[in-house]
């Protein structure tokens, strides 16, 4: 798989670029009326032959190839229409102006669940890997904890109990429905805060 | 003179194909140039939509594209009495679309745009394939107008159009080698991309 | 060391659950690679469009991968995250040139279901005030079930009067803690936001940044 990964990437442009795009009738029948306002091509007078003289040799199997390939109707109009924006959203010259300065400050993450014999934290700072942020339950009382460095914005994360089941921060904002059936937590990192 | 009673592929001598779209070219054009104009509304309606799909991924945008399309089927109503009936049809249209495309890409070269479809304009489109949407499309349009043109052109032609490059080389005027070295280095830059994309 | 086989046995097995626990570093290093190709490659190039686009990107990466790590179907994944990339698009379009983090922030009070419109306090810029806070807790109470109209009518007009972080948390925290006693969400943060203290708005005068 990794291999013909490559050539995968090529065919998959290929097939997506051969679908279809959507046309209107409308610009036909512009065509059409254009041509009707033009004057009348030459009238031509020679015999037509059914055989056509080729330009360049070709064998009969490259010759079938090719009328099958470019000689074809039945090319379905897609069923999607298309727009065109005025301007293009969001244009990279002011991303770069908005990079946020790199010092991390150091959060501190605490649930609660003294039944749990692991407690993972995931979220956008750790691939939500549960694997990479484990919690330290604390001595005396149902309390884990981790503390890490995050750089300043906007966090989303949960807890991981016992490797299976996901747990928001009942101490913190929802996030909205992630679309996978779980609403995570919000962390908001000021700098220094 | 449409032949109805031949089968759709024949082998002709000199090695050529029939088909019978390809006299029903012949016999279009043929009605056009006695006076029938209508009858190249026929010949419009068989290629309209398959030079759109070339001229949309070569220029990156409806309305250049719609342009294109448009004076190729104008240039090729005032040209059809130098059409010789030796070409195949097709091959002549689309060396006609193929130049309307780099002139018309070389008048608007600072303004190419990568159209956007709006959500709400989403027709019912028929599912096509698991994890495969209509809306990749605009995604690969983007990569494809990347390319540089001529790398584009040659790659569309080669990989959309299905040409081989004898007939790309009667099209577009290059040598074979060339746009063989052209198609290669296309391929080479668009998987340049994906290892940039894959390794963020 | 030939031993026998039964004395052997517990280290043999010892050893091989420890290879067991140790993940297979090889195939692991990417979680895309689990993504069926098709997926992975809608996905890939939905992430280097944004970046193209000027969106945050990130977002849409991590989206991805809490998607793997739940071990969801793809097409869902790819369906959340193109969602995620209209989502971020049209928070930048109604918010104009602020930062990525903001425009993450934006785009989940849409997603929780504000309506662009309502996002409109929010364009003029001040200096050193961030709506992270403010967009955090709107998204936060519509998630809750306060209606979106009203939600969105009191965070703008909090943020309009100069709110603060602070207040911001204040509100919210005080209405959650109704809401988790079995008050009606709207009501709550009707009665709460009565209660809150607006500081007199200081830089109101302050020209917009940017």
């Amino acid at each position: 798989m990794i291999d013909s990964e490559q050539h995968t990437y090529i065919d998959m442009i290929a097939r997506e670029a051969r679908r279809p795009v959507a046309t209107d009738r409308a610009a036909r029948e512009r065509i059409m009326t254009l041509v009707r306002s033009e004057p009348a091509p030459h009238r031509r007078s020679s015999v037509w032959a059914a055989i056509f003289q080729p330009r360049f040799s070709l064998s009969p199997a490259v010759s079938t190839l090719l009328a099958a390939g470019l000689v074809g109707i039945g090319v379905i109009a897609g069923a999607f229409a298309m727009n065109r924006d005025g301007h293009q959203v969001g244009q990279p010259r002011f991303a770069a102006a908005q990079r946020l300065p790199v010092s991390d400050t150091v959060v501190k993450f605490v649930f609660v669940a003294p039944q749990a014999e692991h407690v993972s934290l995931v979220g956008d700072f750790n691939g939500w890997d549960a694997s990479k942020t484990p919690m330290v339950r604390s001595e005396h009382s149902g309390l884990w904890t981790v503390t890490l460095p995050l750089p300043e914005g906007r966090h989303l994360y949960a807890f991981v109990v016992d490797g299976n089941s996901w747990s928001a921060d009942p101490n913190a904002p929802f996030a909205p429905d992630d679309g996978f059936g779980h609403a995570n937590s919000v962390r908001i990192v000021n700098r220094g805060s | 003179m449409p032949v109805s009673a031949i089968a759709d592929v024949t082998l002709a001598a000199g090695g050529w194909v029939i088909t019978k779209d390809m006299s029903d070219d012949a016999a279009d054009v043929q009605r056009v140039l006695a006076g029938d104009v209508d009858a190249y509304a026929a010949l419009v309606d068989r290629y309209y939509d398959r030079c759109a799909r070339f001229a949309v991924r070569m220029l990156g945008n409806r309305d250049d594209a719609e342009d294109a399309l448009q004076a190729t089927f104008l240039r090729a109503y005032r040209a059809l009495d130098r059409y010789q009936e030796r070409d195949r049809f097709s091959a002549w249209l689309y060396r006609i679309l193929v130049n309307q495309c780099r002139s018309i890409a070389a008048r608007r070269a600072h303004r190419e745009r990568v159209f956007v479809r709006e959500e709400a304009l989403l027709l019912n489109a028929p599912d096509r394939s698991v994890g495969w949407s209509g809306e990749d499309e605009e995604f690969v349009q983007r990569v494809l107008s990347e390319l540089d043109p001529l790398l584009r052109e040659a790659f569309l032609l080669k990989y959309i159009e299905e040409m081989s490059y004898e007939e790309m080389s009667a099209l577009t005027g290059v040598g074979v080698s060339a746009l063989k070295m052209r198609v290669k280095r296309a391929c080479d830059r668009l998987r340049e991309r994906w290892e940039r994309i894959k390794h963020d | 060391m030939k031993r026998s086989s039964l004395r052997s046995l517990p280290l043999r097995a010892g050893a091989l659950l420890c290879l067991a626990a140790v993940p297979a570093v090889a195939q692991e290093t990417d979680p895309f690679n689990k993504l069926d190709p098709n997926n992975r490659f809608s996905i890939e190039l939905m992430i280097d469009s944004a970046r193209n686009a000027g969106l945050p990107s990130d977002a849409l990466r991590s989206l991805a991968l809490e998607g793997i790590a739940l071990k969801i179907d793809g097409k869902r994944i790819v369906d959340r995250v193109r969602r995620e990339f209209t989502l971020l698009r049209t928070a930048r379009t109604t918010l104009g040139p602020v930062s990525d983090e903001e425009v993450k922030a934006a785009a989940a009070v849409l997603n929780s279901g504000a309506k662009p419109a309502q996002l409109a306090a929010f364009k003029t810029r001040e200096q050193g005030r961030s709506d992270l806070q403010a967009f955090t807790i709107w998204a936060d109470l519509i998630t809750r079930g306060v209606p979106s109209e009203e939600a969105s009518s009191a965070i703008s007009k909090l943020w309009e009067d100069g709110a603060d972080d602070a207040i911001f948390y204040g509100l919210w925290k005080s209405v959650q803690t109704d809401i988790s006693q079995g008050l009606n969400p709207g009501a709550a943060l009707q009665n709460r936001i009565r209660e809150t203290p607006v500081r007199t708005p200081q830089s109101k005068g302050a020209p917009p940044e940017g």
